[in-house]
C-alpha cells in the first residue's frame, strides 16, 4: 500500500478544523501567513486581527465563529483594498462590502485577509496578476522545493487553504477558477449553481457566468461556509428566488433523505450510505487526448471503489456538445468582459497615464487609450480585444449569439441526463423536457469526472505556455460545461498521482443539476470517507 | 444598363407613401419625410436600476449618486418596476402592442457622461412596438403618426465644459435616471407636422404621468431624422439631427435641413445627400455637421447579462389599462359627444384642454387623477351652466385662462369642488377680467385647510368650526365616542354647512375625530 501523504494532509487538518476552532487560530493563522506568505504570495493584504469586525466577543456563538476565511481580491472589501490583481485597480477600496463578507462577517467569521489571483479572473495559472505568481504550497515545502503553479484564477485562495494560512477561503468561478486551483493544491472546491450565492460587490468578469466559489480543506467546512452565504439577495437580479432553491431542495430530500440534513458531522459514519441509491454517470466526451494517463487511472480506481464499496450505480452518459464548449466559452466571458471592463479607463476607475505629448488630444479614445494599454495585463487585454470583436455589428451573429446557441445546447444536454429538472432554466424548460422522452438516454444523479487533465504545472513550463497559449485554455476544458450550464460542481482531491515519490493532487469532479448543491456536497463526503478508509485499511 | 433602370423602378414601387403628396410653397417640387426620436424622462421617484431618489434641476451637482450610479466595481442594476408600470401606461396611451417579453441590451461606447461605458438600453426586444399618435393639424384633417417602438433606457450624466478654463465637469445625479426612447416612423412631412407631433405627445405623457415632457428643462430631447425627394421619387438619404431641446428650434433644424438636402440634391445631380449626424446651432438657425457615416460608431450591442427577461403578465397590463389616466382626446371625444353644439368650436375645446401644460406631474404616476379629470368635470359644469343660461360656448365670456385657473385651484386644493362650481356660476353671472383666484377670495371661497391659504388660521377656523358642531350635536358626539361610526357623517354635514362648501369633508372628518379623540383621554 503505498502512502497517501496529501490525503492524510487533509485529515489532518480535518481533524484540526473541527477540535482546534478557538480564537486562537486566527492568531495561528497569521503567523502561518507572516512565516510563508513571503514564498507562496497568496495574501495580498492581511486584516488587522483588532480590525473593527475580526475579534468581537459577541461574535462568539455565532454558526461561524472562529472559522478565519480569506476573501478573492475581486470581491469588495469595504475594509482592505479591492486589487482584482489589476494594475488598474491598485489603489481602489470599495466603499461597501460584497454581501457575501457581509454574510460572512454576520456569521462570526473572521476575514483574515486578501488572496492573490490573475488579473479580473482571467487564467488558470495565476500567473497574471500586478502581485506576481502564487506559488503552490505543496511544492515549496517539499524537498527539494518545486516552484509549481497554483491554479487559477482564484489561486491565492487555494494556496492559502493548502499553506494552513485560513481555514476556509472564498474564490470566483466563472470556467473553473475555484475547480482548477482546489484541484492543483490538493483541497476542496465548490461552484455552486448559478444564482445561490450573491454577486453583489463581486467584480464582473463574465456576469452571466460568476460564481463566488468556496474553497476548504475539506467537504465540510466548505459546506459549512457555504450554507450561510448562499442566500437570496435582492441586490443581484440574478439570484435565484426562494422557491425554486425549495423546489430543487426538496427534489434532493424525496430522493436521498439523509443527504438534505445540514449537520453532517453528527452521523460521520453514514456518509456513504448515500452511494446505495446513487447513479453516478460518467460523461464520455471528459476524457480528451491531453487527459493524462495516471489521473485517468486514479478516476478508474474511484470509480471501483464507488461502485463496489459504495454501491453506487456507474452509468456512461453522453453530452456530445461538450466538444464546442471551451469555443462557446471564450466568445461569450470574452464578450462580457469586454463591457464589464469598460469602465476602467483612467478617468472614473483606474490609474491615469497621461497620453504621450505627440497624441492628437482631440479624440477621446487617444486618452483612454493610453491608460488601458498600460494598466491592462497582457491576458485581460487580450479577452477584451477578442470579446470587442466578438460583439462588432459584422461578427456578432456568427461569434456571439452562435455561441449562446451552443451555450443552450449544453444546457439541453445536461437537462438530458440528469433525473432532477433543471428549475433555473428559462422557458426552454419545456422543449427539453419532451426531447426527454425521445431518448431512452438512463437518468442520472451527478455526473463524475477529472477536475483537470493534469496536475500542477511547473510555473518555469508556464511561462513558456503562454507563448503557445491554446494550451492554457485547454486546461479549462473539463470545468467550462458546468460553467455554461450554470451546475454545482466541486472538486474533491483524488488522491496520489503517479506511482513512484511522485505526489501531485488532482480532483474529481462531482457534477449536479442545478439547486442541488447538497446533494453534490454530500457525494463530496462519501468519497472523501471511502478514500480515507482505503489508505487507513 | 437594364439592371440600374429595373432597380430604380423597383424602388419606386416598393415604397409605398401611407402620405399623399402635397405642395409646400416654400419648397415646390420636394416632399420632405421627418421621423422623431423623442426621450422622455420618466417621471419616477427613482432612477431606473438603482434606489437612488432622481434629481432636479436646482439640485447641487454629484448629490444623487449610489455606486451602481457611478458605475463602481460589484455594482448590479435593479429594475425599478414604477418605471416600467410608466412605460406601460405611455405604452397604451400610444395603441401601442406590449411585449409581453422584453429584454435589456448593453449599447458601448466611451464618453465621461457614461460612467460604466455602455448604457442598458433595449435594443433587440423592446417594452413596446407598433403604435400610433393622432395629430391635429390646424385648418387640415388630422394624421396619423405611426409608432415604431418604446424603450426604456438609463439617462446619461450630464457633462459640462467650461472654455475659459478647458476643463469639463461631470454631473452624475442625472446618470441613470429611466427615460423612455419613443420611436416614430417617418411619417410627418413638414416642421409643423413635427411640431405638432412633439407637442401631442407631450400632451399625452403629461395626461398618463409619465414624463413633464419639458424641453426646455431637458426632461424631453429629440433626435430628428429629415430626407428630402423630388415629387413622386423614393425617399432621399436621411439625416440625423441630434439633441434639439425645444420645438421651436426643431422645426427650424428642419426647415433649414430641407434647405440644405433640395440645394445639394439641385447642385449634385444623380448623387444622394450623404449621410450624416448633424447638430443645431441655435444661434444662427443652422444645422451642422458632427460625424459622417463612417464615422459612425459600433456600439457592439450585447444583451445585459444581469437583467435577463422582463416579464409582464397579462394581469398586471390589463390593471394599467384599467388605471390609465383619461387621455386629452377621449376627454375631447366625450365632451363632443354629450354637448354635440361644441362641434365646429373644436379650436376652443383645444384651447381649454391645454390648460393641463405647465402643470407639475406627480411622480410615479401617483395621484392618478389630476387636472384633466377635473378639467373634464368642470367642463360639464361650465357646459351645463351655459345651457342653462341659454349661452353658446363660443359666446360665453369666460376666457380659457380664467377657466384654466380655476382648474388649477380646484386641483390643488386652494379651493373645494363644491365652491369651485360656486365659483364657475357667479364667474359666468358676473363677467370680469379678474382672475379666478382673486374672485375666490373675495366671495371667501378659499378652502379652510389649503396649504395655500394663511395655513395655521384657517385650519384653527376649520377647528372652531368642528369644534362648534361637537358642541351643538352633544348626542351625536356621545355616540361617536361609544362606537357608532355611522354618526361621525352627521357632524361633519354639520360643519360643511357652517363653512359654506370651503370645508375639505375628507380633513373636516379627520378634525372631528380628533378632538373627540382628544377629549376622550384628557
Amino acid at each position: 500500500m503505498r502512502t497517501n501523504v496529501i490525503t492524510k494532509r487533509c485529515l489532518s487538518s480535518h481533524r484540526f478544523c473541527t477540535r482546534l476552532y478557538s480564537t486562537s487560530s486566527r492568531a495561528r493563522h497569521r503567523e502561518v501567513i507572516s512565516a510563508k506568505n513571503a514564498s507562496v504570495n497568496a495574501f495580498v493584504s492581511v486584516s488587522e486581527p483588532s480590525s473593527s469586525h475580526v475579534s468581537r466577543d459577541g461574535s462568539k456563538g455565532l454558526p461561524l465563529s472562529g472559522l478565519t476565511v480569506a476573501i478573492k481580491d475581486n470581491i469588495a472589501t469595504s475594509q482592505m483594498s479591492t486589487t482584482c490583481s489589476s494594475a488598474m485597480l491598485q489603489n481602489f477600496t470599495s466603499p461597501f462590502d460584497a454581501t457575501v463578507v457581509e454574510l460572512l462577517i454576520q456569521n462570526g467569521v473572521d476575514i483574515i485577509g486578501k488572496t492573490n489571483c490573475d488579473e479580473f479572473g482571467m487564467g488558470s495559472l495565476n500567473v497574471h496578476s500586478v502581485h506576481g505568481p502564487v506559488k503552490n504550497p505543496l511544492g515549496l515545502f517539499q524537498d527539494p522545493p518545486e516552484e509549481r503553479s497554483a491554479g487559477g484564477s482564484s489561486g491565492g485562495s487555494a494556496a492559502a487553504v493548502a499553506a494552513g494560512m485560513c481555514d476556509a477561503a472564498l474564490g470566483t468561478d466563472t470556467g473553473g477558477s475555484v475547480r482548477l486551483p482546489a484541484s492543483y493544491c490538493g483541497i476542496v472546491g465548490l461552484k455552486p449553481s448559478y444564482g445561490l450565492i450573491s454577486r453583489w460587490g463581486v467584480v464582473s468578469y463574465a456576469d452571466s457566468l460568476d460564481c463566488v466559489g468556496v474553497l476548504a480543506s475539506n467537504v465540510e467546512v466548505t459546506q459549512r461556509v457555504f450554507e450561510r452565504i448562499a442566500a437570496h439577495d435582492t441586490n443581484d437580479p440574478t439570484s435565484a428566488p426562494q422557491a425554486i432553491r425549495y423546489k430543487a431542495r426538496q427534489q434532493v430530500e424525496e430522493l436521498f433523505p439523509s443527504a438534505s440534513t445540514s449537520t453532517p458531522s453528527s452521523k460521520p459514519t453514514d456518509d456513504t450510505s448515500i452511494l446505495k441509491r446513487l447513479r453516478i454517470g460518467i460523461p464520455q466526451e471528459y476524457f480528451p487526448a491531453e487527459l493524462s494517463s495516471t489521473i485517468l487511472d486514479q478516476l478508474r480506481t474511484l470509480i471501483h471503489t464507488l461502485q463496489i464499496r459504495g454501491g453506487a450505480t456507474i452509468v456512461p452518459v453522453s453530452l456530445p456538445t461538450t466538444a464546442y464548449a471551451l469555443s462557446s466559452y471564450y466568445v461569450l466571458a470574452s464578450a462580457e468582459a469586454s463591457s464589464n471592463l469598460a469602465r476602467y479607463d483612467g478617468v472614473r476607475y483606474g490609474s491615469y497615464e497621461a497620453p504621450g505629448p505627440e497624441t492628437d488630444l482631440t479624440k477621446t479614445s487617444s486618452v483612454y487609450a493610453r491608460t488601458r494599454s498600460v494598466n491592462f495585463g497582457k491576458e485581460v487585454k487580450k479577452r477584451i480585444l477578442l470579446g470587442t470583436y466578438a460583439l462588432s455589428a459584422d461578427a456578432f451573429d456568427n461569434y456571439f449569439l452562435q455561441a449562446q446557441r451552443i451555450r443552450q445546447l449544453i444546457k439541453n444536454d445536461f437537462d438530458r441526463v440528469f433525473r432532477i429538472p433543471n428549475f433555473f432554466s428559462d422557458q426552454t424548460h419545456q422543449n427539453t423536457r419532451d426531447t426527454n422522452t425521445e431518448t431512452s438516454q438512463p437518468k442520472v444523479d451527478v455526473l463524475l469526472h477529472p477536475s483537470a487533465i493534469r496536475t500542477a504545472p511547473l510555473l518555469s513550463d508556464s511561462e513558456s505556455e503562454s507563448a503557445d497559449s491554446l494550451s492554457a485554455y485547454v486546461q479549462d476544458v473539463l470545468t467550462v460545461p458546468a460553467s455554461l450550464g450554470g451546475l454545482p460542481a466541486l472538486s474533491v482531491p483524488m488522491g496520489v498521482s503517479g506511482k513512484e515519490g511522485f505526489r501531485w493532487p488532482v480532483g474529481a469532479s462531482i457534477v449536479g443539476q442545478w439547486g442541488t448543491d447538497e446533494l453534490v456536497l454530500a457525494v463530496g463526503r462519501a468519497v472523501e470517507r471511502l478514500q480515507a478508509g482505503r489508505c487507513s485499511s | 444598363m437594364s439592371l440600374f433602370v429595373r432597380r430604380v423602378s423597383l424602388g419606386k414601387r416598393a415604397f409605398h407613401d401611407i402620405r399623399t403628396y402635397k405642395e409646400d410653397p416654400r419648397w415646390p417640387g420636394w416632399q420632405v419625410v421627418v421621423g422623431i426620436e423623442t426621450h422622455a424622462q420618466i417621471k419616477s421617484r427613482r432612477k431606473l436600476f438603482s434606489e437612488t431618489l432622481t434629481s432636479s434641476l436646482n439640485d447641487p451637482p454629484n448629490t444623487h449618486v449610489s455606486p451602481f450610479d457611478a458605475a463602481y466595481p460589484g455594482t448590479l442594476p435593479k429594475v425599478n418596476s414604477k418605471c416600467v408600470d410608466l412605460a406601460l401606461r405611455t405604452a397604451l396611451a400610444l395603441k401601442c402592442r406590449v411585449s409581453r417579453r422584453s429584454s435589456f441590451d448593453r449599447k458601448h461606447y466611451f464618453y465621461p457622461d457614461l460612467p460604466a461605458g455602455y448604457q442598458i438600453t433595449q435594443h433587440y426586444s423592446p417594452i413596446a412596438t407598433d403604435g400610433t399618435l393622432e395629430i391635429a393639424i390646424a385648418e387640415s384633417s388630422p394624421i396619423r403618426v405611426r409608432i415604431k417602438q418604446i424603450q426604456l433606457e438609463q439617462d446619461t450624466a450630464k457633462s459640462t465644459f467650461d472654455p475659459r478654463t478647458s476643463n469639463s465637469y461631470i454631473d452624475l445625479s442625472r446618470a441613470g435616471t429611466g427615460l423612455m426612447e419613443i420611436v416614430s416612423e417617418a411619417d410627418m412631412r413638414s416642421p409643423e407636422e413635427a411640431g405638432a407631433y412633439v407637442r401631442t405627445l407631450q400632451s399625452v405623457l403629461r395626461a398618463v404621468g409619465s414624463s413633464d415632457g419639458n424641453m426646455e428643462q431637458g426632461s424631453l430631447r429629440c433626435d430628428v431624422n429629415v430626407s428630402v425627394n423630388r415629387k413622386g421619387d423614393p425617399p432621399g438619404t436621411r439625416c440625423e439631427i441630434k439633441n434639439l431641446n425645444s420645438v421651436k428650434f426643431m422645426m427650424a433644424a428642419i426647415t433649414h435641413e430641407v434647405k440644405r438636402q433640395s440645394d445639394f440634391l439641385t447642385a449634385n445631380p444623380g448623387l444622394a445627400v450623404p449621410q450624416e449626424t448633424r447638430g443645431f446651432d441655435e444661434n444662427t438657425f443652422e444645422t451642422f455637421r458632427l460625424r459622417s457615416k463612417e464615422d459612425a460608431p459600433d456600439y457592439r450591442y450585447m444583451p445585459d447579462p444581469n437583467l435577463g427577461t422582463l416579464v409582464l403578465s397579462e394581469g398586471r397590463i390589463e390593471e394599467i389599462k384599467q388605471t390609465l389616466p383619461p387621455l386629452p382626446w377621449e376627454i375631447r371625444a366625450r365632451l363632443l359627444e354629450k354637448y354635440p353644439t361644441l362641434q365646429g368650436k373644436q379650436q376652443s375645446l383645444d384651447v381649454l384642454l391645454n390648460v393641463d401644460s405647465g402643470r407639475e406631474v406627480p411622480f410615479d404616476g401617483e395621484n392618478k387623477g389630476g387636472a384633466v379629470q377635473y378639467f373634464e368635470r368642470l367642463t360639464h359644469d361650465l357646459l351645463g351652466q351655459l345651457a342653462a343660461r341659454q349661452e353658446t360656448f363660443s359666446a360665453n365670456t369666460l376666457t380659457a385662462e380664467q377657466f384654466g385657473e380655476l382648474v388649477d385651484l380646484v386641483q390643488d386644493k386652494t379651493i373645494t369642488g363644491t365652491s369651485g362650481k360656486l365659483l364657475l356660476r357667479h364667474m359666468l353671472a358676473n363677467p370680469s377680467p379678474r382672475s379666478a383666484k382673486e374672485v375666490a377670495s373675495e366671495l371667501d371661497l378659499i378652502a379652510l385647510d389649503s396649504a395655500s391659504s394663511s395655513g395655521s388660521s384657517a385650519s384653527s377656523e376649520l377647528e372652531e368650526l368642528c369644534k362648534a358642531a361637537i358642541t351643538a350635536l352633544p348626542s351625536e358626539a356621545a355616540a361617536f365616542k361609544a362606537g357608532n361610526k355611522n354618526v361621525l357623517n352627521k357632524i361633519v354635514g354639520y360643519v360643511m354647512k357652517k363653512s359654506r362648501g370651503r370645508a375639505d369633508a375628507g380633513a373636516a372628518k379627520n378634525m372631528v375625530e380628533k378632538l373627540i379623540k382628544d377629549d376622550d383621554s384628557s
